[in-house]
């Protein structure tokens, strides 16, 4: 069964203009996929279906076999629990420590704190940053905030990891860095789908592409 | 667990049996609770930690309840007031000038024996000049008098309460042979029984309209928060807090204002008291009455405290509610 189905799917938002039009792909479990296209191709209103912070106008997108037309506003959170997700400005609370802000997704689910500081420090230490975890995000150069940010998004082990632009603020070394973190998980089996318009970056890193444009799948270009 | 396609996306688990399902529910019924005492404690923290504008919430909330407090208060004491002159349905048969005691003591067996007729009191002509005496402090000065100028009078208490049918009565035992008069002044109690009635809606529409007061002092300080906290809640529900997750500690500091409020109004209250408490008594004392301020005990501080905390928590609810409908994670 495929991780991410979209079947025919569109997306309005308000007007009559369409972000994204009769999308058609699937994901097998285990790939990692890059998304690529202009800006407001299309490419963050893909992952915002996905992640349910906006419904298709039509059409159906399924995530392991689920359609998420399905899910109740209740469950929502619970199927959110379930994925992981970086974004570009890597969302981090700078009101608490590195440590903290990784533990957000074990807070929310009511982990015991023993556990919750053994999985923090195992997510801390893939990404690097288990020497920074008292600091304040703010003590950190971009490239490590983001870091922080994946190590978040993994530190619940989902099986699908998705990112939207994570290298978007970051000079060619540090998005290469952060991209053989991707990489790594992927390793291990996580399905990970990267939004990005770094097209140098993405071509040397030889992944499946899926390319955008205007809301429409213009290319489907296999790993090569 | 039934297995659902949600499931499938987890990372694959071992089966659970019965007892690790049991386990599992307990050990969820913990987190909940941790996340309670935490929640709660650090929705403390984040009021101390603004101690001036907490404090004013909070003073503003106790502001807002001192004052239907104190009318309610004051309303006990004219109750109580009310109950006290309650045998004043009590009437005053004033006798015939120069009646004999033997006569006195006839009308007195005579009117005793009437229907609708409790008890009967007999004052005589010579009681009443010294108390008349002793009320108005004149000491010997009437004794110059040749004679006493007043009547022998029968206080009656009548079997019902009820002013229309002790009218009556008085009106029957007033046209007894003997009888000048019988006087019932049951006005005045009306008019104070009346009062409180008002006194009763006033203080009701107070509380209603200051209850409501605390609720949009509450409301819009958790406005402020929900605001200040934006960014927040948008990350927290973006990787999967429920709404209960979200809303917590904004109930939490609206507990904590309407806790603070509420201790703050029993302790204005009883300050006010303190304060007014020596001139009320000396003035009562002057009056001959015993009366002190009423004061809400250890009952009517915790229910004050109660009503505060329940008015706040419900202002915290419906802010959050309103608020968090707008804000959507981009
Ligand atoms: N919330 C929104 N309301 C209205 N238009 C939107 C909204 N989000 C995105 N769009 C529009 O949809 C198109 C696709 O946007 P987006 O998915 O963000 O593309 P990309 O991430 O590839 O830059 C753009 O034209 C953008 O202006
Ligand atoms: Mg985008």
């Amino acid at each position: 069964m495929a991780m991410i189905t979209f079947e025919h799917v569109g997306k309005r938002y308000g007007g009559r203009f369409e972000a994204i039009a009769d999308l058609n792909f699937s994901i097998e479990r285990g790939e990692m996929v890059f998304l690529t296209g202009h800006s407001g191709a299309g490419k963050s209103s893909v992952l915002k279906l996905l992640t349910c912070l906006e419904r298709p106008s039509r059409g159906r997108v399924l995530v392991a076999g689920r359609d998420l037309a399905s899910l109740s506003a209740g469950q929502v959170p619970f199927y959110r629990r379930q994925i992981g997700v970086v974004f570009q400005d890597h969302q981090l609370l700078f009101d608490r420590s590195v440590f903290d802000n990784v533990a957000l997704p074990l807070l929310i689910q009511g982990v015991p704190p023993l556990d919750a500081a053994r999985r923090v420090r195992a997510a801390l230490d893939k990404v690097g940053l288990l020497h920074r975890e008292r600091a304040l995000p703010i003590e950190l150069s971009g490239g490590e905030q983001q870091r922080v940010g994946i190590a978040r998004a993994v530190v619940n082990k989902p099986a699908l990891l998705l990112a939207d632009e994570p290298t978007g603020n970051l000079d060619p070394q540090l998005s290469a860095d952060i991209m053989r973190l991707f990489e790594d998980f992927n390793r291990i089996g996580t399905t990970v789908l990267l939004a990005s318009h770094d097209l140098a970056l993405i071509a040397r890193l030889r992944h499946r592409i899926l390319r955008l444009r205007e809301g429409r799948l213009i290319a489907d270009e296999e790993a090569a | 667990m039934k297995p659902t396609p949600k499931a499938a996306a987890r990372e694959p688990r071992p089966r659970k049996g019965a007892r690790a399902q049991r386990i599992s529910l307990d050990s969820r019924y913990q987190a909940w609770l941790r996340h309670h005492r935490q929640v709660a404690l650090d929705s403390g923290r984040r009021l101390v930690r603004q101690p001036f504008s907490s404090l004013f919430t909070m003073l503003a909330i106790a502001i807002a309840l001192v004052l239907p407090a104190m009318l309610w208060l004051g309303l006990g004491s004219v109750r109580a007031l009310d109950h006290s002159f309650d045998d004043s349905a009590r009437m005053t048969l004033y006798l015939s000038p120069g009646s004999s005691s033997e006569q006195v003591i006839g009308l007195a067996e005579r009117v005793r024996g009437e229907p609708g007729v409790s008890e009967v009191e007999v004052i005589t002509a010579e009681q009443g000049l010294q108390e008349f005496q002793q009320a108005l402090g004149v000491g010997d000065t009437l004794s110059l008098l040749d004679a006493n100028p007043l009547p022998a009078t029968l206080l009656v208490t009548p079997l019902e309460r009820d002013p229309a049918e002790a009218e009556r009565l008085a009106e029957r035992l007033g046209r007894l042979e003997g009888v000048d008069e019988a006087r019932l002044d049951l006005a005045w109690l009306e008019r104070l029984r009346e009062l409180g009635a008002l006194g009763q809606r006033l203080t009701l529409g107070l509380a209603v309209l200051f209850g409501f007061g605390v609720l949009l002092v509450v409301g819009n300080t958790i406005r402020l928060a929900v605001e200040n906290r934006r960014k927040e809640i948008e990350v927290v529900t973006l990787i999967g807090a429920t709404r209960a997750f979200v809303r917590r500690p904004f109930l939490y500091s609206g507990a904590w204002f309407g806790l603070g409020g509420g201790v703050l109004a029993v302790v204005l209250l009883t300050l006010g008291r303190g304060w007014l408490s020596a001139p009320i008594g000396a003035l009562a004392r002057s009056y001959g009455s015993d009366y002190a301020l009423p004061s809400l005990g250890g009952g009517g501080s915790l229910l004050m405290v109660a009503c505060s905390i329940l008015l706040s928590l419900i202002g915290a609810w419906v802010a959050v509610g309103r608020h968090l409908a707008e804000i959507r994670p981009r």
